[in-house]
């Protein structure tokens, strides 16, 4: 289970730079549940995602996950718990080193590393069965450099790496936005895969409607650094694009009426 | 003959430096200049221990980890306190050279009493042979070179062999990945300041044995003897490069050992010819000034495929 309370991020405080990214997100995601993300840009999805990473400490709130308080722990110590893919293909995986060299890494995930093989006999049998079944022809090749690979193929083995452990919350920040359509289709559909076969707890963002009433089971909105809608249950089985949509164009609309405001007030008072 | 045998010796005790070169500069790309420093550190704590009567192995040993101790605390000026690395390891350097004078108590410790690692292959090899000198295809060779030279390539590989193996455990995974992504290998839960530290900690502690070995082996530490040195590892690092492929971490790591032998014998070939030692730390810094921008400003005049994606 993952509980954010109360969670804030400013970004170069007292500057002109500062972004108030996340402004107070409270958010109970119980084990077991998919929650698709969704936001327009800048609205603080990477930040919350990264939050939760430990990619830096957040500026008020806790996080508590998988009954620990994770707060203050350093990012790669709550990698013990989380297993990410990020949105960028290049990210996620050591181009220079092989495939199997990658999954070893990935195999000692939140464990100690010392001086045993890095390369086990007991990794390799099963890695090699379970790269077969992504029919990419990837099992023959696992002493090839990372890097010679597609954008699609790393995507595909960097979800393979973050859940060859089972991690209590996965982390995927648009991780198909980067490939051509086909390939995100895999990646999708992997994706749900894994989740469903290993009841992974998870946090999608995409931008895409279509993933969004089709996957998961629940969906938050965000919106300059809050949560504005929850959408789960019956409601979200039910929900269609258009809805979303919709829901997207009030956000959108009222946007435009804080901007109009805000120049209203420029005129008056300025 | 006994030139060209002291050429390849040097070669190979400067292989241990070029491959702690190749740690820093290729797996973690950081040229790291503590490099200049911890050489002579670790020259300079094997030759005073010497001088005390000190077993050879032992007083190598210390010179050793006085190095790692030096580029760990370089590794720890880059990650803990945010110095940017060229200037963490141009700290370290400076430092050092102070470190250095204080081991050492002034600026040059002569050996020619002292009982070394060299002396001791000198023994074996008179022992061996039964007298002072053997025949190699018919050239009369010092048996005490041959066995210097013979326990030189043997303790080189020996190292070359245990870096390679150590690449390939769990932590030196860990270590390469950090220098080839840190952000995946944070994502996977290692602690990558913590291994920027050790690597560069490994990198001058390679370097600091090629500097206790070479205070032997010359009979003499000096305080000036590490200026230019993290350059000549990158001339090796480069030259093994080009004889061996970077496609795997062994060939690239066999490759660095032959890089430091043939640059060597190159000086001492260019030396007998008549070249002004005092230009070779310029045409060092030439020649690798020349192998890092010779490939790109090749590749402007190559035909390029005409679509890319
Ligand atoms: N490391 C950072 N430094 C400064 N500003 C940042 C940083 N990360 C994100 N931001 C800002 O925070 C806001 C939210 O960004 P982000 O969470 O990436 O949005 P998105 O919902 O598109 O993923 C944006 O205005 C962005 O510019
Ligand atoms: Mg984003």
């Amino acid at each position: 289970m993952l509980a954010l309370s109360g969670i804030r991020k400013t970004f170069n405080p007292g500057t002109v730079n500062e972004v108030r990214a996340l402004q107070g997100v409270d958010l109970t995601i119980e084990p077991g549940s998919f929650v698709i993300v969704l936001g327009m840009n800048g609205s603080g999805k990477s930040t919350l995602l990264n939050a939760v990473a430990g990619s830096f400490y957040v500026d008020e709130g806790s996080i508590r996950l998988a009954n620990h308080d994770v707060t203050k722990w350093p990012e790669h110590k709550r990698a013990k718990l989380i297993g990410r893919v990020f949105q960028n293909p290049f990210s996620g995986t050591a181009p220079t080193m092989s495939i199997a060299e990658n999954f070893a890494l990935a195999s000692r995930r939140g464990h100690a590393r010392g001086l045993g093989w890095a390369l086990s006999p007991h990794l390799m049998k099963p890695l090699r069965e379970r790269i077969a079944t992504l029919k990419m022809g990837l099992e023959g090749r696992l002493d090839n450099a990372i890097g010679s690979l597609s954008g699609g193929q790393r995507q595909a083995l960097t979800l393979l790496m973050a859940t060859w452990l089972k991690p209590e919350l996965l982390l995927l920040d648009e991780h198909t936005a980067a490939l051509d359509p086909k390939s995100a289709d895999q990646v999708i559909q992997l994706s749900d895969e894994v989740i469903q076969r290993d009841k992974l707890t998870t946090l999608m963002v995409t931008h895409s409607m279509q993933q969004a009433v089709s996957l998961g089971d629940r969906i938050i909105m965000m919106h300059r650094g809050r949560v504005l809608h929850d959408i789960r249950g019956a409601e979200k089985k039910r929900l269609r694009p258009e809805d979303l949509l919709d829901r997207f164009d009030e956000v959108r609309r009222r946007e435009l009426l804080d901007e109009s405001a805000a120049a209203m007030l420029n005129e008056l008072y300025i | 003959m006994t030139l060209l045998i002291g050429a390849l010796i040097i070669g190979l005790i400067l292989s241990l430096l070029a491959l702690g070169v190749l740690v820093s500069f290729r797996i973690f790309s950081m040229p790291d200049i503590t490099t200049d420093g911890s050489i002579t550190l670790g020259a300079s704590i094997a030759a005073i221990l010497l001088v005390k009567g000190v077993n050879p192995i032992f007083a190598t040993a210390a010179g050793a980890l006085g190095g790692a101790a030096a580029g760990a605390v370089t590794g720890i000026l880059h990650t803990k306190f945010k110095i940017n690395s060229l200037l963490a390891g141009i700290l370290v350097m400076t430092a050092l050279y102070s470190v250095n004078l204080h081991v050492m108590g002034r600026s040059n410790v002569p050996l020619m009493q002292a009982t070394t690692v060299a002396s001791y292959g000198e023994k074996l090899g008179e022992w061996l042979a039964g007298g002072k000198t053997i025949h190699i295809f018919g050239w009369p060779v010092g048996a005490a070179d041959a066995a210097v030279l013979f326990l030189a390539l043997l303790f080189t590989s020996a190292a070359g062999a245990a870096m390679f193996a150590f690449f390939r455990t769990q932590l030196g995974t860990a270590m390469r990945a950090t220098g080839d992504n840190p952000q995946m290998i944070r994502a996977l839960g290692a602690n990558v300041e913590l291994n920027i530290i050790l690597g560069l900690a490994l990198s001058n502690g390679f370097v600091a044995l090629a500097g206790a070995l070479l205070a032997q082996y010359q009979g003499f530490a000096d305080a000036q003897m590490g200026i230019g040195m993290v350059v000549w590892g990158l001339a090796s690092v480069i030259i093994g490069e080009a004889l061996t492929g970077t496609r795997s971490l062994g060939l690239t790591i066999v490759g660095t050992i032959m890089g430091s032998v043939l640059f060597r014998l190159l000086v001492a070939i260019a030396l007998r010819w008549g070249l002004n030692p005092n230009d070779l730390k310029l045409i060092t810094a030439l020649f690798v000034f020349a192998a890092l921008v010779l490939p790109g400003f090749l590749d402007r005049f190559k035909p390029r495929p005409t679509s890319a994606t």
